[in-house]
Formats: structure tokens, sequence, C-alpha cells
């Protein structure tokens, strides 16, 4: 809200300098965000919280100055001469929604332009000047906070003042901005005998505005109930200086009040002959009486406050305090509709009472031994081993478009098809919430490509969000990705092989690192990567992930130019959680000594090391203790669609030192039955 | 027994004139070998009387020692300098940097985090987590906002349904955690955030971290201790520290705190919008309300909690001008932290 502090100083002495009032305003609660020099004034713009909004006006701002400085509140002058009779009837059917309508009519009145002292005091609050008449209600609207409305009599029908909500009768109205709105059902309007002519708190009809022909005019000060009309302003998309007020809750005794203080302006400034006031007032106003221990107050805010100087605080307040044995009683005024329970009197004493007056005390209490926990402990871990192999974590939004799932070549039956819909997204980019991390990866290399970055390593942790069909909540699996793409670079220790190995190795040191012992690498189905250069990731015989190389019709589609392979992989960590082994258990150090021997063997291209290792660890030999691939050879001799693979074999007996002959003997069986197993020949 | 000193002579000469551990045994052979110089006057022993020939047989002796012991050097000299000429020749170029896998870096936002996590974690702190997509109720309802509620303008709302929303803070696990837990606890809930806003100092996903602290006696003094200790810890022991009222629906009293502006030292700058202190996190004693919507008895149990971003913090601590750049991903920003 922005406050004059010229304006202000006709409700109250301001003898201080702006900065020492914004910094007395924002120690208070009400954060004065800038101070703006306009001509001969100063703008506060103050920000009024939610709660507060008996602060939504001059009179509000200065009434908390008046509690904070100790200066008296100065009181407007208004007196309204000649009163006749109104000639309406106000009908109230909604009691709940409607407790208090007053109003009055003026007749001969002349519209016309505002004095320049009144534009420029609205043009301060930001304001556009219309016509006198619409002038004053919002310069009361400014000054007391209390939102008002004029109709052209003439064009109000009938001898009632109708206040309903808008069901079947009242269904639609054309607004002031001359739009034809269908109204919600609940939505209270204000109508006349022949139909609606008001949004009630909202927005005035057309039919009924102030025009330039207008000479009579209904002035309106209502009560409406919060919710009411901010669930209206909603359904409408109408927000206005007014609807703001009402959804924060006005002040049900200040009605005729500012109703007076705008007939005065107006018979000032627009002449006019008032009627009677009428004010229908079903529901009256029933001050809230809360009871409040001043021991509670200081064991909650830490501090030893004076019960006499609590009640100083909220006698300033206009609380009414009452003192009592051990507590006091306290009515809040009718503008501070906030205060419901001793809670909210806590706040107050200690809003007042200044919180940097509040000592301080570190907490004692039971130790907790819980640190961060398993999870974010193992969180860390995954990050620091992907990093020490050379990737740079990403931070992504978790949203995606619908169009990467085409993009990704998904089949129909693909689970990450079952994406969360954002119903409000910013962007249609941004409407899906992502159910891999790859595209969002993919997305980063095109950015960084861009830039001239050859060498790329990204990796992220996140969350993705699966789809439940009868579920109101996604799952939220945790996944781990990566990118990679190395282009030439000018480092000394040039790298070689297929980069899928490098990335391989990645996944692996990751699951070393868990001491994940039931996984393999599968043949991997996933439409966008290179069928041949990439695999599943397979833990305790479950689908884990997937790592290789970037499909080239993906690639293309992507548009990147470079000749080297995209990597990627993805990893779902809980499921690394669920197999993690238990506590090791100490098993004995061998005694005795290992023998290796080596075999290279040249076999059909199509078969995998892994298949051939298994057969060598599955030999009928209690001997061999471990094996290993240490080379791949193609091409020179071999010919094509031959491979040759060299493998190391360990030989260790739990029992004895195994001599030469026994070692040679086993091997040579080993190699007879893998050459068998093969069709397989030894490598010359 | 002149010719011995003359012996003596021209052995160190020779030997000083050896180059390599071959010739050492040809200076061997001809003093001490078996048709050796010194040999031959031990075999000229048994021509001498006896009263002489024992003195004689001492000084030969003593000669043979001192010759052997300076063989034993020599060879031991030769031996090193042959082994620094080996050293010398396999010396390497150690400006060539080594064969490393330059490690990766962490998000400025993980490590903001984890720097917050660990000295919350050293005050007792457990780390609780929740869902990014919540419902209404946990989000909202359940920490006093209800439908029609002002405060719901607060913050602009992702939604997925009418009762499902990506939560636009870390305060719903406040609730799941008063659920969970028995008190006394004190928890911290660090994680992303979704407001339907993007500008240049707004992006629609971010980062805070939520604290709650429940027990029997929890005041608002404990929680200006608990924040400041942070605060000080995090930036440094003597930065201002003030407190100032404030309004969020789950917690009252609340507050907002500010710290001392880093940056000009509270004379005022651009960052601190020339008021010499900066917002850093908003707090307050968890409302009744609050309590009694998750069974807790508000006579009985008392408590604070507070709410940070992450990505304002981490843009003060690494000075930081766009909060876009976080997501942006650009491998030459991310190498920087
Ligand atoms: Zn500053």
């Amino acid at each position: 809200m922005r406050v004059s502090l010229d304006w202000l100083s006709e409700f109250i002495t301001l003898d201080k300098p702006a900065e020492e009032i914004a910094d007395i305003l924002t120690m208070a609660g009400l954060e004065v965000e800038a101070i703006e020099l306009a001509d001969d004034d100063l703008i506060l713009e103050v920000n009024v919280t939610p709660n507060r909004g008996d602060c939504l006006s001059l009179l509000g701002i200065a009434r908390e100055l008046a509690v904070l400085t100790g200066k008296p509140l100065k009181m407007l002058p208004c007196e309204v001469k000649g009163e006749t009779e109104p000639g309406k009837k106000i009908e109230i059917r909604d009691e709940t929604l409607c407790r208090r309508y007053t109003g009055r009519i003026i007749k001969n009145i002349k519209p016309g332009p505002s004095p320049r002292w009144l534009q420029k005091r609205l043009e301060s609050y930001g304001m556009r000047p219309i016509n006198n008449i619409v002038d004053v209600t919002n310069y009361v609207l400014v000054e007391l906070g209390h939102p008002l409305h004029a109709f052209d009599l003439n064009t109000l029908k009938g001898d009632s003042i109708i206040i309903d909500t808008a069901d079947k009768i009242y269904q639609k109205i054309k607004t002031l901005d001359g739009i034809e709105r269908k109204l919600p059902e609940d939505a209270l309007v204000i109508a006349d005998t022949e139909g609606p002519v008001a949004v009630a708190g909202v927005m005035g009809g057309a039919l009924t505005e102030v025009e330039e022909s207008t000479t009579s005019i209904f002035l309106e000060s209502a009560w409406f109930k919060p919710q009411s009309i901010r669930k209206t302003s909603k359904a409408l998309g109408l927000g206005s200086e007014s609807s703001y007020r009402f959804e924060r809750g006005t002040d049900l005794e200040i009605l005729p009040v500012a109703l007076d203080r705008a007939t005065c302006l107006l018979q000032e400034l627009a002449g006019g002959v008032p009627s009677k006031k009428l004010d229908a007032y079903p529901v009256k106003f029933t001050p809230a009486r809360i009871e409040t221990s001043p021991g509670r107050v200081n064991r909650l805010l830490g501090t030893a406050i004076e019960k006499k100087n609590m009640i100083s605080i909220l006698d300033r307040l206009g609380f009414s305090p009452e003192e009592k044995a051990s507590s006091i009683m306290v009515t809040p005024p009718s503008y501070r509709n906030d205060i419901e329970r001793e809670a909210d009197i806590v706040e107050e004493i200690a809003r007042i009472y200044g919180y940097n007056g509040i000592p301080t005390a570190l907490p004692s209490s039971s130790l907790s031994a819980e640190g961060i926990g398993p999870m974010r402990k193992f969180m860390r871990q995954v990050k620091n081993v992907i990093r020490g192999a050379g990737f740079d974590e990403a931070i992504n939004f978790s949203f995606m478009s619908p169009d990467a799932l085409d993009f990704l070549e998904l089949a129909p039956g693909d689970i990450r098809r079952n994406a969360v819909r954002i119903l409000n997204p910013l962007r249609k980019e941004e409407s899906l919430l992502r159910t891999t991390i790859i595209m969002s990866l993919l997305e980063d290399l095109k950015y960084n490509l861009s830039r001239d970055i050859r060498s790329i390593r990204l990796f992220e942790v996140s969350k993705v969000f699966i789809r439940d069909e009868g579920e109101d909540l996604p799952r939220e699996p945790l996944k781990l990705g990566g990118i990679f793409m190395a282009q030439k670079t000018y480092r000394f220790w040039q790298k070689n092989g297929e980069d899928f190995y490098i990335v391989k190795g990645v996944v692996e040191a990751l699951l070393d690192e868990f001491r994940i012992t039931g996984r393999s690498f599968e043949k991997c189905q996933e439409p966008f990567l290179h069928p041949g250069k990439s695999a599943k990731i397979v833990i305790g015989g479950k689908d884990a992930g997937f790592v290789g190389v970037l499909s080239p019709v993906l690639k293309e589609k992507l548009d990147i130019k470079a000749r080297e392979d995209v990597l990627v992989f993805e990893l779902d960590l809980y499921m690394v959680i669920e197999n993690l082994p238990a506590v090791p258990v100490y098993g004995p150090i061998p005694k005795f000594p290992y023998m290796e021997r080596d075999v290279a063997i040249v076999v059909e291209e199509y078969l995998r090391a892994a298949d051939i290792l298994k057969l060598i660890r599955e030999y009928p030999s209690e001997y061999i203790e471990d094996a290993v691939v240490f080379d791949l050879y193609k091409g020179g001799k071999l010919g094509p669609g031959k491979k040759s693979l060299a493998f190391n074999i360990r030989y260790r007996s739990g029992g004895k030192t195994l001599t030469e002959e026994e070692i040679d003997s086993i091997h040579k069986g080993v190699i007879a039955s893998l050459l068998e197993k093969t069709g397989g020949s030894i490598r010359q | 027994m002149d010719d011995l000193s003359s012996i003596k002579q021209s052995f160190l000469h020779e030997l000083s004139l050896v180059q390599g551990i071959a010739g050492l045994d040809d200076i061997r052979v001809k003093y001490l070998g078996k048709k050796g110089v010194l040999t031959g006057k031990l075999k000229t022993l048994g021509a001498l009387p006896p009263d002489e020939r024992r003195s004689a047989g001492i000084v030969l002796n003593e000669m043979k020692v001192l010759m052997e012991n300076e063989l034993a050097l020599r060879k031991q000299a030769l031996k090193n300098r042959e082994l620094e000429k080996k050293l010398a020749s396999e010396a390497l170029d150690i400006t060539i940097p080594g064969n490393y896998t330059p490690p990766g870096r962490l998000h400025p936002l993980t490590q903001t985090m984890l720097d917050i996590i660990d000295i919350f974690s050293a005050m007792g702190f457990s780390v609780e987590e929740g869902p990014e997509v919540e419902t209404d109720y946990y989000n909202f309802e359940a920490l006093n906002i209800p439908r029609e509620h002002p405060a719901r303008d607060m913050q602009d709302t992702f939604y997925v349904s009418d009762d499902v929303v990506l939560r636009t803070h870390t305060s719903p696990v406040q609730i799941r955690a008063m659920q969970k837990r028995k008190p006394p606890f004190r928890i911290i809930a660090p994680g992303k955030v979704y407001r339907c806003d993007a500008d240049i100092s707004h992006t629609p996903m971010f980062h805070q971290i939520e604290g709650l602290m429940v027990g029997e006696d929890i005041s608002f003094s404990h929680l200006k201790a608990v924040l400041e200790a942070f605060l000080h810890r995090f930036f440094s022991p003597d930065v201002p520290v003030r407190f100032r009222p404030s309004y969020f629906p789950f917690t009252e009293p609340s507050a907002e705190v500010d710290i001392g502006c880093i940056f000009c030292k509270g004379a005022g700058c651009r960052t601190c919008k020339t008021s010499g202190w900066i917002e850093i996190l908003g707090a307050g004693m968890v409302n009744p309300r609050v309590f009694e919507m998750s069974g807790y008895d508000p006579q009985v149990y008392s408590g604070f909690a507070f709410g940070m971003g992450i990505e304002r913090i981490a843009m003060l601590k690494y000075s930081i001008d766009d909060i876009r750049l976080f997501y942006e991903n650009d491998i030459r920003f991310l190498r920087q932290f």
C-alpha cells in the first residue's frame, strides 16, 4: 500500500523524518519496502501482510503509529446536514454473507472533475481520477479502508435494494467494464426489483454506473463475508481495490462513519442533498473476549515482561484490557478481526514490545543421534563417486514437454508415459513432470555444445514422477542420470577405446562403491539408444536403468553435428538402496599363494565375454578362484566375424600350495572345455 | 719398512684413478691377491727373526685392513655415482600434468544446502523428507491456509488437480513430521518447491530448507538463539541479525529475519535496496491451530518453525547476481564452485 506522508499527517502528527517512520513501521510488522519522493511529498511503500486488512488505509497506518509513538489520532471533521427520507428500503436475503448494509440517497448532485488536490492524492496512491463522485468513494477507501459504491439512483428500479446470492435468479450481469458475465451461483449480488446491479464487493454493473448525466446517487457502504468475495472475485477473474479489502475483512462498525465521511466530501465537491442513513444490521458485531495469562505469554516468548507492561501495550492497541487475578481479559476492537485467540495476543505483545528486546537462549533438549540420516548420507556418497569420475552436477527443473515422450520414441505402454500433468503450466514445454532425467540432460548438452564447450560430463540426482492409476499422489522414484560427450580436447593423456566402457565404468564404480554384487549388464531395448552400444542395468534380477550411446537418429534430431558419440545413463537409486548388502562378515585371508595362467581364444564375434567368464567360473575345479578378461582383439589375421579374448585365471587352494604340475593340468582342462563349448581355437 | 709407505702411496693413488667397479678388482689383485704386493711382503715375514717378525706382522696387517677399507669405501662411492647417473638419465618432465580425471563439481545449490544441513545437524536437527507433489491438505489446509484465504495469494500454485498441487513450500513436511514423530524433536526438511512464477528474480522451481522444533517449553527465545547461531556460523560470527514481525498463517508470532548487508556492511547498496539489511528467512512459533489439526495439544506443546530459500543464500554466498544461472547448467558456471 502506498502511503503519502502528506495525506497521512491529517490523521496523526508526524514529527520524525521519513526514514525513522519507515523503521518504526518495519520493526512492528508493516515493512516499508521503499520511500519514494513525489513533488513535495514522500510516499512510503508499505507491505501489508494478509492478516492486517485493517492497515490497508491511512487510518490503519496512523493507528499503528499512534500505538508505537504515543501520539494521538486526529479525528476527521464530518457533519452531515439536511437529512431527508430515503425512499428506499434494504433487504438482506443472506445475513451470513452480508451482515450489515448501510446507504443513503444524495439528490441534486453535480458530477464533474475533482479538484486538483484530491486528484493528486489519488494519484499518490496510484489511482486514476474519474469524476468527483467516484473519486470521493476511492478517497474514502484509501483514508478509512472501507470500500464504497455509488449507483445512479435513477437506474435503480423499485424501492428495494436487495442483497442475495446469484442462484437461479441473478445469473448474468454486465459489469462496469462493459463485459456480460455469468455469475457463479454462490456469488453475492446487489439487485433492484428487476435484476442484479452489482457483483457485491467486486464490481458495479454497467447499467447503474454514475455518469456525467447523473443527478442523484445511491451510496452504498456495506460489509461482505471475506471468503465469499474472494471466491467470486477468483471465479470471475476480477480483482479490485474493493475486493482486495473485503477479502481481508473489513470493519463492521465503520460502515456509517465511511458513509458520512463520503457524504460530507460529496456535498463539498459536488453539492447534493443527502437523505437519512439506511442501516440494515441483522448480525451485530460481537467482540471476542480472550483471556490471556501473562505467565504463558512470557513462557512462549522466553521473556519476563511485567503484567502492567502487557496491560499498557494492550491498552494502547485499543484492546480494552481488564486485569484479573492471574490473567488479563482482552476485548479487541471491531477493526482487528485477526485477533481470535491467546496466540494472537502473544504476538501483539511481542510485536509492540519489540522482537529485538526478546532475549536469546539456546534450547536444551534430549540428544539426537539421527544426524543427516541414511538417505542423505547415501545421496552424498553417490554424488561424490560420480563427481570423482569427472561429472559436474546439474540441477534442472522437474518439468518436461509432452513432446519429449515422442521424441524419445517411448512405446505406448512405457511407464514413462504416465506423466503427471500440470493444469496451469507456465508454458506447454513445462506442462508435465518429468518421468526421466535424460531429456533435461540432453537439453543441457545442447546448451553447452552451442557455447563451444567440447567436453561434457554432467549428472543429476532427482526425483521423477510416475502417475499411478487410482492414486492421489504419484510415485517419486529417485534417479541418477548422466550424460557424457568427449570431443577432441588438448589434454596430455588421451583416452582410448570405446566411450561406452568409460561410462559403463562410472556406473560400475558406483555399484562397487556400495558393494552391489548381484548385477549384470544385459541387452537393452531402449528406443533412444544405439542397440549395439547400450545395456540394461540389472540389479537383483530387476531392471534398474540403462547406459549407452544415444541412437544416431536422436542425435540427428537434436542436430548434433559432432562425430563423437553422446552417452547417457540412468539408474534407479532406490533399487540400489534395496540391494545394499548387509554388514560384511569377516572371512579369513587365504594362507596359500595363488598361481596365474593366461589364455587367449579366438571365437565368433557375437560371443560375449561375460558368458565365457561364466564358463570358466563354472568349470568343476575348486581351485579356480577368479577370472578376468583383459584383452580384446579384432581384425588382422583373425579374419571377419572373429575376435580374440584373453583371460587371466587365478588358481588357489585353501589347504595347500599348488604345484606347477597341478595347475597346468587343471588349466589344460579349462582350455579344452572352453574350446569345446565355444567352438573357438587357441590364439597363436 | 720405507717401501711400505711408498706401497701405500701408490695404492691410494691408483685407487683414486679407478672409474669403474671392475677396475677395483684389478687393484685388489695387484695388492692383496695371491701374488699381490702386500701378500708378497707377508710371505717374507717368516724369514725375519722372531722379535722383528711380530712387530712387522702387526704393521703389515694394519696395512691390509686399511687397504680393504679403502677398497670398500671406493666401491660404495663408485656405486653411488653410477646410481646417480642412472637416476639422472631417467628424469621426467615433472611439469607435465598428472594422469587423472579432474573431479566434477557439486552444484552450488547442493554445496550451500550441504553446508546448511551440516550446521543444523550439529545442533541436533534430523533430516526429514516429504513428497514434492502434495495434497492440498498438507500444503495448505493443515498449515492453517484454508481455501478462500488471502494467504493463498502469497504463493502462486501449480495444480495437478483440485486437491493435488506441486508443493509451494517445504512446510508440509512439518505436518508429516508431526504425524510421524513424538515430541520433543527437531527436524529440517530440505527440498525442491514450485511456484507458478518466472521472471528475472523467480524460477518456477527452487529450493527451500524448512525447520521445526517441538517440545514442552520451546520459546521465541530459543527460535532466536538457534537462528542466530546458524546465521553466525554460515555467514560470519559478527554479522548483525534482526527479527521483525511478519505474517505466516502457520506461525504465531511470526518473524522475518534479516542480516546486516554483507556487501555494504549496512551502509546501503543495490543488493540490500539501500536498507542495509537483507531478508534471509521466515520463522515463528508454531500456530496453535496447526498443532490442533495435527492432534497436538497446544497447552502442552510449543515449537518454532523456520524456512529459507537456498537460491537466495547461495547467491549471497557466491555473489551470483542472476537466479537463472543455477538452472542453465552451463559447465563454465558449474565448474566455478
Ligand atoms: Zn548493502
